[in-house]
């Protein structure tokens, strides 16, 4: 006895994909690995689709 | 006065903001709800008539009374990663938290009771034709035979989920998606079912609203699209995002949208049909945005770091201090 929009449920896509950078306390920013600030690079940005609106995330619905 | 940044650490689009922040030296402290009791800390006191607070994250402490802002980014749960996290603990951090925020001065980038409300779609449905932005013809109901009447008066639907909250365990996408005319609706008796009048649409539009601010990007359907690709987050369509300009209708309805729902934030969703008329679809009250301002170059994050930045109003006090007061 599935609800009617369960019916158009499709598996959610895998969004555990490693990122090239990481979060740094001191800067309170993420950079990568050559030190520049990632959110500075925005063909990165694009390429990884982190800021993008998105359906399926586990803990927010807010896109 | 500092601003005050509750988001993941991984949230790379608050970074845009935080950037600007940055440059134009304004104090920020980030921090990670979750991180409460391993990596944040709290204290308030409330002694002789007065309050003093502090929060610490990151090596940086700040006092309650000196921020300036509060932006509830995309906090994790209070004290998620706490050494013994439970339910118990998430609601005791979470009321220490967001209680003693509660009493600051600080302008809210949302507040948390306003983006509490205005996630809830059929409000949100409804504000919108108060406030003058075309809806499309909507239902949500448990009632299989509402929804065939329904569907025969409007044979071209759309079925979304209400909350706009995805099922777990196995993680699933519940995109916007077409209703066939043949569809069979005993399962609406299982579950309240949210079904819309399908747009035909010729763009998507995304309107975010920052403050007073209107930054609007579009995205053309092209000619050829498969009419069964209703989501956009899921369409396979590469027509770039563009900016665009708001219709004066749409932005003062959008404005006394935000002013209802007391919101300082809010992504709008609109379907441009043949006609130019832009359909509300919904306000996103934490809406991504770091996609709009990458692909179209529209300052969005310069934009929030700017409302964020400006100076909190003087500590409110009591309803009878103000009566008192008057002359």
């Amino acid at each position: 006895m599935q609800p009617f929009a369960l019916n158009y449920a499709r598996p959610a896509v895998d969004s555990e994909a490693v990122l090239p950078y990481v979060y740094d306390s001191g800067l309170q920013l993420n950079v990568l690995v050559d030190g520049r600030i990632a959110a500075s690079d925005a063909a990165l940005l694009r390429e990884l689709g982190t800021t993008t609106s998105t359906a399926g995330s586990k803990t927010h619905f807010d896109d | 006065m500092t601003v005050l940044i509750l988001t993941g650490e991984e949230d790379v689009t608050a970074d845009m903001v935080v950037v600007h922040l940055n440059a134009a030296s304004v104090p920020v402290v980030r921090l990670d709800p979750a991180d409460l009791t391993a990596g944040v800390a709290l204290s308030g006191e409330y002694v002789h008539g007065s309050f003093r607070g502090h929060l610490s994250a990151g090596g940086r402490l700040v006092s309650v009374s000196g921020l300036r802002s509060v932006w509830v980014r995309r906090p994790g749960a209070p004290a998620a990663r706490a050494a013994q996290p439970s339910a118990w603990l998430t609601e005791e951090a979470g009321q220490a938290l967001y209680g003693m925020l509660r009493g600051s001065a600080a302008r809210w980038m949302n507040h948390p009771d306003a983006a509490r409300r205005a996630r809830h779609k059929p409000w949100q449905l409804r504000l919108a034709q108060r406030c003058g932005l075309p809806v499309p013809a909507t239902i949500v109901t448990t009632f299989p035979q509402a929804a065939r009447e329904f569907a025969a008066r409007f044979p071209d639907l759309v079925v979304k989920p209400v909350s706009g909250a995805h099922p777990q365990e196995p993680p699933r996408a519940v995109p916007t998606s077409r209703v066939a005319p043949d569809t069979d609706f005993a399962a609406v008796a299982y579950g309240p079912t949210l079904l819309q009048r399908r747009v035909a649409k010729r763009a998507d539009i995304r309107l975010t609203v920052v403050g007073e601010a209107l930054l609007a990007a579009r995205k053309e359907t092209p000619a050829d699209a498969d009419p069964d690709e209703v989501d956009v987050r899921f369409a396979s369509a590469a027509t770039p995002w563009l900016p665009t300009e708001v219709p004066p209708r749409v932005a003062a309805g959008v404005r006394a949208y935000l002013r209802t729902a007391e919101l300082a934030y809010g992504a709008f969703d609109f379907a441009e049909d043949a006609d130019g008329t832009w359909w509300f679809l919904e306000c996103n009250q934490s809406g991504q945005f770091g996609f709009v301002e990458v692909e179209t170059g529209l300052p969005v994050a310069r934009t929030i770091a700017a409302w964020l930045a400006r100076p909190a109003p003087r500590e409110p006090g009591c309803a009878d201090d103000r009566r008192l007061a008057a002359p």
